[in-house]
C-alpha cells in the first residue's frame, strides 16, 4: 500500500487545533473554579461563572474531545479501510468549518446567546453549524468505509459509525426548538417533556460522543501500541450491541426524584445498572490484551496512558450505575460529587486515551520521533495527579454537603441551613483549583512535547516506524 | 455478517438506538403535559416575569441553582412542597438544572419581600455573608425593550394586554429579574397549605434566662435575620426589634411561621428549639445584664 | 396478573431471547476461526 496517497494533512491540523481548544477548556476551568471560591473574580456581563462554565464544557466536550475524534477517526477509518480519504477537500473544509462553530460558539455564549440546556447550550444558528459540520464528517468517513479494500470492519469502524448516527439523532432531536430572534429560541418542547428530552441527549451525548469515540480509539492504538491483537474480537461484538441497545434507556437517571414518570427513571435505573455489563466487557477485552504484555507496562509509556484509560472508564462505568440508583441519588445528587464524577470521565478515562491516540499518531503523521519520552512520562504523573486531587476533594465534599443537608434533628429539624453547609465547601473547592492548576501542567508539558517533536524532533528511521511508541 | 456490509450496521445500529428512545423519550409525550397532570392555578408567565427568566437564562444562574424539589423530607422541609409535573407546562426550556451551589429556587416566590430581592442582587454578600453569588446589581442599568418582549410572547403564544407591555417602559433587567423570581412555585397554594397549625398552649423553655445564656445565641439571629432587621436589631428591610412588646408565644408563632403578607419569612425549619432561642434574644437580650 | 404486567414480562423475556441468540451465534464452535480473523489482520494494514 502506498501510504503517501493517505491524507495526513488533514490529521496534523486536527491534533493541532484539538489541542488549542483543550488548552482553551482547561484554562477556563481553572478560572471558573477560581471564580467559585473568589465571586471578586467575577466581571460582569460577560466575564461571570454563568457564561464562562458553559464555554468550559462545549470547549471540552466539542473542541477538545470532538477535535479528536475527528483527527483519530480520519486517520483510523484510512488505515483500517487501506484506502485515501474519500474526499480531502470535504476534509478540509470540515476542519476550517469545525473552527469557525468552536469560535463562534464561544462569542455567542460570552454574549449571553443560550438556550440553558447542558451540553447543547448554543443557540439555534449555531446548532444549524454543527449540523453541518457532523453531515460533512459523517459523509467523509461513511463513504471511505464504503471503497475499504478490507471486507471485514474491524471492531473501531462500528463503533464510529454508531457513534455517527446516535449524535445525528440525539442532536437534532434535542436542537428543535422555535426563535424568536437570531439569537434566542424557545425549546419545542415544555417543562417535564424538555427535561426528559435534554437528559435523554444528555446522557447519551456522553455515550456517543465520549463513550463509543474513545472506545473506537483504544480498540485501535491498544494492539497497535503493543504489537498484540486484542483479546476478544466476538467478546467485542456482544458488548457493541449491548452497549448501544442499552445506553438510550437511561437519560432519566439525571432525574430522579423529579417529576418526570416514575417508570421512565425505573427504567433509567434498571438499565444504567445493565450497562455496566457491556462496559466491563470492554475494559476486561482491554486487560486480557495485556496477558503476559504487562511488562509493558514499565516499558512503554503509551501502555501506561491507555490501561489507565480503561481503568478509569472502569471505575467510571461502576461509580455511574451506583448514582443512577434511586436512594444513593436522593442523598448525592445536586452536590459537588456529581462533576467529581463528571472529570474522572473526561479527564482520566477520554482525555488519557486522547493523549495516547496523538502521541502515538504523532511519530507517524510527521514522521518524527517523539521528542521526550520523560517528558511524556512527568506529564502522565501530572494529570494522573491533578486529577485524582480534583475528583478525591470533590468526593468528599459532596458527600460532606450531603451529610449535612439530609442532618435532622431529634425535633424533625433541619440541623443546618444551606448556607452552613455551603461554607463548609470553600476549602474543598480550593483543592479543586489546585487539581486543575496541575493538570493544567500537565497539559502545558504535552503541548511543549508536541512543539517540540515537530520543530526539533529526530526524523524517524523507516524500519522502526512499526514499533515506534515503545520507549 | 453485518461486519461486512456498513449500510447494513447502520440500519441495524439506528434500530437498536431507536428502542430505548422510543419507549423512553417519545412515548412520555402521552402522558406528560396533558390533562392527566393538569393543574388548576398555573398561569403563563406576564410580560415582565417571562422576560426576567430570559434573562435568568441569559446569565446562565441554572449552573448554581436547581428548580425541583425532589419528594424527600429533607428538600421539603428546607424549600416548601415537593414540585409537579404540571407547574412546568409552561417552561421553554425546562430549568431544573443540576447542581445546587446556591440553594434550590423552585419554591422561592413570595419567601421574602421584593426588598430583599433588590439588595440581594445588588451585593449578595451584605444580605448573606461569606455567598459565593457574583454581583447582579449592573441589570439595574439595562432598560427594558417593551417590543423585543412583545414579540417574545407571540412567540410563546401567552397571553398579554397592551398595558402591560406598555407599563414595561423605564422597568429595568433588574425589576424583571425580581419579577421572575417572586414566581417562582406560587402558582399553587402549597405555602397556605404548608402553614404550620400550632395546637395547644405555648410555654418559653428558657423564661428568665439569663444574659451569659443568651450570649451564644447572638449566631443565630447573625445568621438568619441579621440581613433584614439589622445587625443590632436596629431594622433594615424588616422593622427595628428593639422595643418590641409582642407576648413571648405571639413572637414564637410570628418567627415559626412567618408573616405571608409582610414579607417575613418561616424559620419552622429551624425546629422549635432554635426559635425559641430568638424569641428569648430579640425580645430580652438587649435589655442587658440587670434584666 | 394484568394486561400491562404481561406485556412487560413478555418484551424482557423476548430481549433477553433475543440476546442468548446474539451470543449464541457470535460464540457458535462453527465460527471461531472466522469471527477473530480481523483482529489480527488490522495489525497489519502499513
Amino acid at each position: 500500500m502506498e501510504n503517501r496517497a493517505y491524507n495526513y494533512a488533514i490529521v496534523r491540523s486536527f491534533v493541532t487545533w484539538s489541542v488549542i481548544w483543550g488548552l482553551v477548556a482547561v484554562l477556563v476551568g481553572v478560572i471558573v473554579s477560581l471564580q467559585m471560591v473568589e465571586p471578586d473574580l467575577n466581571f460582569p456581563p460577560y466575564l461571570t461563572f454563568g457564561r464562562l462554565r458553559p464555554i468550559h464544557t462545549n470547549a471540552g466536550i466539542y473542541g477538545w474531545g470532538v477535535g479528536v475524534i475527528f483527527a483519530t477517526f480520519l486517520y483510523i477509518v484510512q488505515r483500517l479501510c487501506k484506502t485515501p480519504l474519500w474526499s480531502d477537500k470535504l476534509a478540509k473544509f470540515q476542519l476550517w468549518f469545525f473552527n469557525a462553530t468552536i469560535i463562534a460558539s464561544a462569542v455567542t455564549l460570552l454574549l449571553g446567546y443560550t438556550t440553558s440546556k447542558e451540553y447543547h447550550e448554543m443557540e439555534w444558528p449555531i446548532d444549524v453549524m454543527i449540523v453541518i459540520l457532523w453531515v460533512a464528517f459523517a459523509i467523509n468517513i461513511v463513504m471511505t468505509i464504503l471503497k475499504r479494500k478490507d471486507e471485514q470492519m474491524y471492531i473501531s469502524l462500528w463503533y464510529m459509525l454508531a457513534a455517527i448516527i446516535g449524535v445525528a439523532i440525539l442532536f437534532t432531536v434535542n436542537a428543535a426548538a422555535v426563535p424568536a430572534s437570531l439569537f434566542k429560541s424557545y425549546s419545542a418542547y415544555a417543562g417535564t417533556n424538555d427535561a426528559n428530552v435534554e437528559w435523554w441527549f444528555g446522557h447519551n451525548a456522553v455515550a456517543m460522543a465520549l463513550t463509543a469515540p474513545p472506545l473506537a480509539m483504544f480498540y485501535y492504538f491498544l494492539p497497535k501500541t503493543t504489537g498484540v491483537p486484542i483479546y476478544s474480537h466476538r467478546l467485542s461484538i456482544t458488548a457493541f450491541w449491548s452497549l448501544i441497545f442499552m445506553y438510550l434507556w437511561t437519560g432519566a437517571h439525571h432525574l430522579l426524584w423529579t417529576p418526570v414518570p416514575d417508570w421512565i427513571q425505573t427504567l433509567a435505573m434498571g438499565f444504567s445498572v445493565m450497562l455496566i455489563a457491556p462496559s466491563w466487557g470492554s475494559v476486561f477485552n482491554g486487560y486480557l490484551s495485556m496477558n503476559g504484555q504487562w511488562h509493558q507496562m514499565r516499558e512503554n509509556y503509551l501502555v501506561k496512558y491507555l490501561i489507565l484509560g480503561i481503568t478509569f472508564y472502569g471505575l467510571q462505568t461502576l461509580q455511574g450505575p451506583m448514582q443512577a440508583i434511586r436512594t444513593f441519588s436522593a442523598f448525592i445528587h445536586y452536590t459537588d460529587w456529581v462533576p467529581a464524577h463528571i472529570h474522572m470521565g473526561t479527564m482520566g478515562w477520554v482525555s488519557m486515551i486522547s493523549f495516547a491516540s496523538i502521541y502515538f499518531l504523532i511519530p507517524r503523521i510527521y514522521g518524527r520521533e517523539v521528542y521526550s519520552i520523560p517528558l511524556a512520562n512527568l506529564q502522565f504523573w501530572l494529570i494522573l495527579v491533578g486529577q485524582l486531587i480534583w475528583s478525591i476533594s470533590l468526593w468528599i465534599a459532596g458527600v460532606l454537603q450531603a451529610g449535612m443537608w439530609n442532618a435532622m434533628n431529634p425535633d424533625g429539624s433541619l440541623t443546618y441551613t444551606f448556607m452552613e453547609t455551603m461554607v463548609e465547601m470553600y476549602p474543598y473547592w480550593w483543592a479543586r483549583v489546585f487539581g486543575g492548576l496541575i493538570y493544567m501542567a500537565g497539559l502545558v508539558v504535552f503541548i511543549y512535547n508536541l512543539y517540540m517533536t515537530v520543530s526539533k524532533g529526530k526524523p524517524l528511521a523507516t524500519q522502526t516506524a512499526s514499533v515506534e511508541g515503545r520507549a | 455478517m453485518w461486519e461486512k456490509k456498513p449500510v447494513l450496521l447502520i440500519v441495524l445500529a439506528t434500530g437498536v438506538i431507536l428502542i430505548g428512545t422510543i419507549i423512553t423519550m417519545v412515548l412520555p409525550f402521552a402522558w406528560v403535559n396533558t390533562e392527566a397532570d393538569r393543574i388548576e392555578g398555573v398561569k403563563p408567565y406576564s410580560a415582565l416575569q417571562q422576560e426576567g427568566r430570559d434573562i435568568y437564562i441569559r446569565e446562565g444562574c441554572n449552573n448554581c441553582h436547581t428548580q425541583t424539589v425532589r419528594p424527600l423530607v429533607s428538600d421539603v422541609l428546607r424549600y416548601g412542597d415537593y414540585s409537579k409535573s404540571g407547574e412546568f407546562v409552561y417552561d421553554r426550556p425546562f430549568l431544573w438544572g443540576s447542581k445546587r451551589t446556591g440553594p434550590d429556587l423552585a419554591r422561592l416566590g413570595g419567601k421574602y419581600p421584593d426588598a430583599w430581592h433588590y439588595q440581594h442582587m445588588e451585593s449578595p454578600r451584605a444580605m448573606v455573608p461569606k455567598s459565593n453569588m457574583p454581583d447582579y446589581g449592573w441589570l439595574s442599568a439595562n432598560q427594558l425593550d417593551p417590543q423585543v418582549i412583545q414579540h417574545k410572547m407571540e412567540t410563546l403564544g401567552f397571553p398579554f394586554t397592551a398595558e402591560e407591555i406598555n407599563a414595561l417602559k423605564g422597568k429595568t433587567e433588574m425589576d424583571a429579574m425580581v419579577a421572575y423570581m417572586q414566581k417562582l412555585g406560587s402558582d399553587i397554594p402549597w405555602r397556605q397549605n404548608a402553614k404550620t397549625e400550632i395546637v395547644g398552649d405555648l410555654t418559653n423553655p428558657y423564661a428568665g434566662v439569663g444574659h451569659a445564656t443568651m450570649e451564644p445565641w447572638e449566631e443565630l439571629y447573625q445568621q438568619n435575620c441579621a440581613a433584614c432587621h439589622g445587625e443590632h436589631m436596629e431594622g433594615v428591610i424588616g422593622p427595628e426589634l428593639i422595643g418590641g412588646d409582642y407576648d413571648d408565644e405571639v413572637l414564637f408563632e410570628i418567627i415559626y411561621t412567618g408573616i405571608a403578607d409582610g414579607g417575613m419569612p418561616s424559620f419552622s425549619n429551624l425546629g422549635t428549639d432554635k426559635v425559641w432561642k430568638l424569641v428569648n434574644f430579640v425580645k430580652y437580650y438587649h435589655l442587658g445584664e440587670g434584666h | 396478573m394484568d394486561l400491562g404486567s404481561l406485556l412487560y414480562l413478555g418484551v424482557t423475556f423476548g430481549l433477553f431471547v433475543i440476546f442468548v441468540l446474539i451470543v449464541m451465534r457470535t460464540y457458535s464452535r462453527k465460527r471461531k476461526d472466522e469471527g477473530e480473523i480481523a483482529k489480527y489482520r488490522m495489525l497489519d494494514d502499513d
